[in-house]
């Protein structure tokens, strides 16, 4: 499969554990919402040579992510890390933000900038922009569709990365959901993140309602996943019945969402999308294979989507095969 | 002295806000600003409004701040140059990209870098400042520190909203509410408003005000009821402070509330800004907050109303 990269996110060394990496050719480090999760490789600096050596060794390519929403007093850490993830041998740095794309500059570019799923890239000339500052590849933002995408890519003369599957991010704060106090007072703190969180709306039809249990669903209302400071969606992004068509558009770039997920997701998500690519790419007959449609099912808990990439709302899932027993709101 | 800049939401609007003693008024070209259309304005509409403004001796800002997709970049140029042609100089816009391509292209124009850029650190300021930005606004909950640092170091002009509302989420780096319903909808000029996505077409349909529930991986609930921090705010106490630190403009938000509240939020910040700047040593803050409890019970009336209209609309998808 030359030419065909696919990526995962780690954000820790409990993260990795478990994960079965066979599957990928990349693996990005961190976790861009906070920088107190436990063991994050964007923060625990002294990881980030073990972690990037053994990768490579193992021939992965390696990327560190950095904070989404970094505020000035976070800005000396961000400056460390760039020289620490340069000097370990990290081929990229993932950036989210506009302040970090220029400390990056003004350290001599150490290494490239990948811009991540917050960089808000929604035009060629955005990207333009951000490729003159280092930029090599671009995340657009999860609105963007595919058909955009590919106008960024051929304009901007840039690599552009698709999320295959996982959580869509959603939205980045830096007041975190899952705690009472504030982060120092709080004895959840930092781990609270490592369990699964979910949001169920009340509307439309909840009021006075029971709560869904695990993998269930309240009808009509709205499911989303909190990860503290990051929203994500409660369903599945999966473009599983779509890769022979984003292959022939060009795109060759798949990040499996990772973060937050358990190693059993990270691997046999991997497994899956490491079989259909080689599928995909080999020209022959694609179909969606029975027991890969069982793999996705099983770790989506509220089902799946990717309306994003097809213009439309981002909730909704569009494809035949998946589509069944997929929730229709 | 900051400029004083308030919402334009119709063209009633913007007299009443310039005959309140704004300084200045920002309004939407349809289907291109962080609202829904009824709160934009067609071409005519905003020329009309530059006119009244210039008569007046103040500035009438255009918001171009949706970011657009890159197939509409050329109807953002044409629509810019149709404006420019007619004596507006001044845009607020978000894609860094265009940024840069409207002040190669329109030498001498004044560009604000968004709220919607989500310029939170003296970095980002640098970046939206070195795309061509002459000014930014500061993310919501940006403290004083940074923004002396940014009004110090940067060498770009600050302008602060004063009378808003946060988000749960930092502005600008939010699809919350296109996740659960965004529409295409393509007007006469080709322009989509991607109805549901306020980063690209301005409607947004406030999902994180629903109430929730958090529920934990074994299912048990692990909060009720649970409703999102997204509070307003209005930096009352912290006017005199802006403008110590020498903030450029001082920004009330309101494009979708009634012409009558908007008038008088901006007579009440007219007040207490020339209060403060005429004595400030003898300048009282206690007053004028007793004063502002009226305003913002007014607000609060209006948003509540709204905001469950907007949440029961995306459920009808």
């Amino acid at each position: 499969m030359q030419g065909i990269e696919l990526i995962v996110s780690v954000s820790s060394p409990m993260e990795l554990d478990g994960t079965d990496l066979s599957p990928y050719d990349s693996v990005c480090l961190g976790n861009p919402y906070c920088r107190r999760v436990e063991g994050n490789y964007a923060e625990q600096l002294a990881l980030l040579p073990g972690a990037v050596s053994s990768l490579r060794e193992a021939g992965k390519k390696v990327y560190v992510t950095s904070p989404a929403a970094p505020r000035g007093r976070d800005l000396p850490h961000v400056e460390r890390l760039v020289d620490a993830a340069g000097r370990a041998g990290a081929q990229a740095l993932e950036v989210h933000n506009m302040g970090v794309l220029r400390i990056l500059r003004e350290r001599g570019n150490p290494l490239p900038a990948h811009m991540g799923a917050y960089a808000n890239v929604y035009t060629h000339l955005g990207a333009k922009v951000m490729k003159d500052y280092g930029a090599v590849r671009v995340r657009p933002n999860a609105e963007v569709s595919s058909r955009e995408m590919e106008i960024i890519a051929r304009e901007a003369e840039i690599e552009v990365e698709v999320l295959a599957h996982g959580k869509i991010p959603l939205g980045v704060t830096d007041r975190c959901s899952l705690l009472t106090e504030s982060e120092e007072a709080d004895s959840n703190c930092p781990s609270a993140c490592r369990k699964d969180h979910w949001l169920t709306s009340r509307e439309p039809a909840l009021r006075g309602g029971s709560h869904p249990g695990k993998g269930e669903r309240r009808e009509g209302g709205w499911v989303l996943k909190t990860v503290g400071k990051g929203i994500l969606s409660g369903r599945d992004m999966c473009m599983l019945e779509h890769l022979p068509g984003l292959l022939s558009a060009g795109f060759s770039v798949f990040r499996i969402e990772g973060l937050h997920e358990s190693a059993a997701y990270r691997s046999e998500i991997g497994r899956v999308y490491r079989e259909a690519l080689e599928l995909a790419a080999s020209g022959g007959t694609y179909g969606l294979r029975p027991d890969w449609a069982d793999t996705v099912r099983r770790h989506a808990h509220v089902g799946f989507c990717n309306g994003y990439l097809f213009g439309k709302t981002g909730k909704l899932y569009v494809g035949p095969v998946l589509q069944k027993g997929n929730p229709v709101l | 002295m900051a400029e004083l800049l308030a919402s334009g939401g119709t063209t009633e609007m913007v007299r009443a806000v310039l005959d309140n003693g704004a300084d200045a008024v920002y309004v939407g070209a349809k289907g291109w600003s962080r609202r829904r259309a009824q709160y934009e304005m067609d071409d005519d509409q905003v020329l009309v409004s530059a006119e009244y403004a210039r008569s007046m001796g103040k500035i009438l800002r255009v918001a171009f701040n949706t970011l657009p997709a890159s197939r509409e970049i050329p109807l953002l140029l044409a629509k810019v140059e149709k404006f420019t042609s007619a004596g507006i100089r001044d845009f607020i816009l978000t894609d860094a990209g265009a940024m840069r391509e409207l002040s190669l292209r329109f030498p001498g124009i004044q560009i604000h870098a968004s709220v919607g850029c989500t310029i939170i650190n003296a970095g980002d300021a640098r970046f939206y400042k070195d795309a061509g930005a002459t000014q930014i606004v500061a993310e919501c909950r940006m403290g004083m520190e940074e923004m002396r640092r940014i009004r110090e170091e940067v060498g770009v002009g600050i302008e602060v909203l004063v009378h808003a509302t946060t988000c749960y989420t930092l502005l600008g780096r939010c699809t919350m509410s296109s996740y659960t319903r965004q529409e295409s909808r393509i007007d006469a000029e080709g322009k989509n408003h991607f109805l549901g996505s306020p980063n690209r077409g301005g409607l947004c349909y406030r999902v994180c005000l629903a109430e929730w529930d958090r529920i934990g991986e074994n299912g048990e609930t692990e909060a009720s009821m649970l409703v999102l921090p997204n509070q307003a705010y209005f930096l009352v106490d912290d006017i005199p402070a802006l403008i110590d630190i020498g903030v450029d403009t001082i920004k009330i938000q309101g494009r979708e509330y009634s012409v009558p509240l908007v008038g008088r939020m901006v007579r009440f910040y007219r007040a207490l800004m020339d209060a403060y700047t005429q004595d400030r040593s003898s300048f009282s803050i206690d007053p004028w907050k007793e004063r502002m409890a009226g305003i913002v019970s007014a607000r609060d009336g209006e948003r509540r109303e709204k905001t469950e209209g907007l949440i029961s609309e995306s459920l009808t998808a």
